[in-house]
């Protein structure tokens, strides 16, 4: 099929030969080349200019060797916002695996209707997140708020949800757990598809059904959907920026305070390009090293 | 199982989906009815759910005071921007990475593939760097040109099309037709479902996206929707929510409309090729 191969034989060499050789180049080449510009170099810059001091204005770069990095290990805040990823990661994972595999599963028992309800059930997650993290914190606000109104009724609180350190970080995992529990659910839903109708009805034979064939079952074999969602949601959460931007600042005292919202603060609230950009080099082996997990995972069960 | 059982299970099943509706688009309905309520009530209407007064002056308040107006400009602008020419570039590649053969085009695929595994989040200090050199910081064109391609939406593209029958292929060949044409005239139509899904697919991630935009956009004439909107929420002292959920559903609305007419296939394009199924 090859389009060069079947180029004219030895002798007939003619422009169109050539240019019918040239064409895959030239098909992929605006794309490669804008990959390259905007991908393959920034991996490369971010390295580079991480081991440079660089402000945010002009470009006179310092080079300071790996002092951003042993500054980024020594800094409290750096390791605060490592802890509150885990912390917001452990908080989101579980329960959107089990609100996304029960939502799949509460759909996938209708027999009519089942594409309006996942419509409905997945706009979470195209809705802005700017907007949507503004009405969570009025849901939540200490004052009129939704949720304290709700408490008042039954002689509770008012709780300040977003400004002490205790509840902070819990209401945006809470949001992240609105939004994941939507995505993953479309992935289980997917996941579920490919189970052979087989299986189904040997189960029903078996007169195997409810919890237990979701346990016994549909469980296992969905092993290859929840390392896909387990890990997709933890390279998020690492990434969390627009809840803790709006919503909290990054505060109480850092208690929200995650990688990705100190990068921009160091980047472009201290104007420190340089350290910035070792952060962000931290990021980017962070969330590479769980994307290759997650391949392995996957393709080690034979099934993408 | 007897009659009452199973009318018992039907009923309960129908109450936990109600709920979880419910619980999924409270946000969406807590916004509207908020947005409707007239500003000296927004703190004492507690949990009623709709107002007895309402008013859409919260909404002419957001968009002027957000000068919404100019921003959704821009967003149309820098996500139409962003699609044409993700276009233009993600579906020639597609093309030629599932029908044609040419030396290193499994390496290079591969490649493309990998750089799936770098987020925009991961690039955006160092692709800061880039734009201030190339003088593009706070211009539309900075907004649009560090999308200009897609390497998912090049691994989508290419996923359809080989799984298309290679017949097509030959046939096109069999009737002389040269490289571009058969990619203009046979698998552009063909491929018409993954590269809509994909468009749909683009238009919501970058009508949301934020944190780009706040780096870059430094004037507002410039300001995306989310971007406007965020410097309202900041502006906006006085915490009134009625303005603010107002300024919400109008920035909400675009992408939730671009998904709800596609929204099979914006769901396929986002699980499709990541996932089996």
């Amino acid at each position: 099929m090859s389009v060069a191969r079947r180029a004219p034989a030895a002798g007939r060499t003619s422009l169109a030969a050539l240019s019918e050789r040239l064409t895959p180049w030239l098909l992929i080449g605006p794309a490669l080349g804008l990959l390259i510009l905007f991908v393959a170099i920034p991996v490369v810059l971010s390295f580079v200019a991480s081991l440079y001091q660089i402000p945010l204005t002009g470009l006179q770069w310092k080079f300071v060797g790996l002092a951003n990095y042993a500054e980024a290990f020594a800094d409290a805040g750096v390791r605060q916002a490592l802890w509150n990823t885990v912390l917001y990661s452990a908080m989101t994972i579980v329960p959107g695996i089990l609100l996304g595999l029960g939502l799949a599963l509460l759909i996938e028992s209708f027999s009519r209707g089942r594409a309006v309800l996942r419509t409905l059930l997945f706009l979470p997650v195209t809705a802005n997140l700017v907007a949507m993290a503004i009405v969570f914190q009025w849901i939540f606000g200490v004052r009129g708020g939704f949720i304290n109104e709700l408490l008042a009724l039954v002689g509770l609180g008012p709780v300040n949800f977003l400004g002490s350190g205790t509840t902070a970080l819990p209401t945006l995992a809470a949001v992240g757990i609105w939004r994941y529990s939507a995505f993953n659910m479309v992935i289980y839903l997917a996941g579920l598809t490919t189970i052979p109708r087989a299986i189904h009805e040997a189960a029903a034979i078996d007169g195997i059904r409810g919890l237990t064939k979701v346990r016994k079952i549909l469980w296992p074999l969905l092993r290859p959907s929840t390392i896909f969602v387990t890990v997709i949601t933890f390279i998020q959460s690492v990434q969390v920026f627009e809840t803790v931007s709006v919503m909290t600042g990054g505060g109480p005292l850092g208690k929200t305070q995650t990688l990705l919202f100190a990068i921009w603060q160091q980047g472009f609230w201290f104007f420190r390009l340089g350290y910035a950009s070792a952060l962000s080099f931290i990021l980017l082996l962070v969330t590479v090293i769980a994307g290759l997990i997650r391949r392995r995972a996957i393709s080690s069960t034979d099934v993408v | 199982m007897n009659d009452r059982r199973v009318r018992a299970l039907t009923l309960s099943r129908w109450a936990v989906t109600a709920f979880c509706v419910v619980l999924a688009l409270f946000p969406f309905i807590w916004m509207i009815r908020t947005s409707l309520v007239p500003a000296d009530e927004v703190y004492v209407v507690g949990l009623r759910l709709l107002p007895e007064k309402m008013t859409l002056q919260n909404y002419q308040r957001a968009w002027e005071e957000a000068r919404l107006g100019q921003a959704m400009l821009n967003g149309f602008i820098v996500t139409f921007g962003i699609l044409i020419l993700q276009l233009l570039t993600v579906v020639p590649a597609a093309f030629a990475f599932a029908r044609l053969q040419f030396r290193g085009s499994t390496a290079i695929f591969l490649a493309v593939v990998a750089s799936l595994l770098v987020s925009s989040q991961v690039t955006a200090v160092p692709n800061y760097i880039t734009l201030s050199a190339l003088g593009l910081v706070n211009t539309r064109l900075g907004l649009i040109v560090p999308f200009a391609t897609s390497a998912f939406g090049i691994f989508l593209i290419r996923q359809y099309i080989v799984a298309t029958p290679i017949e097509l292929l030959e046939a096109a060949r069999l009737d002389g037709l040269s490289t571009l044409r058969t990619l203009l005239h046979i698998y552009l139509p063909v491929a018409r479902p993954a590269i809509s899904a994909f468009a749909v697919f683009s238009f919501v991630v970058h009508w949301n996206d934020y944190l780009w935009p706040l780096l870059v956009a430094r004037s507002q004439e410039i300001y995306t929707p989310a971007l406007a909107l965020a410097k309202f929420n900041v502006a906006e002292v006085g915490r009134d929510f009625g303005a603010l959920t107002a300024g919400a559903a109008i920035v909400t609305l675009p992408a939730i409309i671009a998904f709800l007419i596609a929204q099979q296939r914006f769901v396929e394009g986002l699980t499709g090729g990541e996932i089996p199924g």
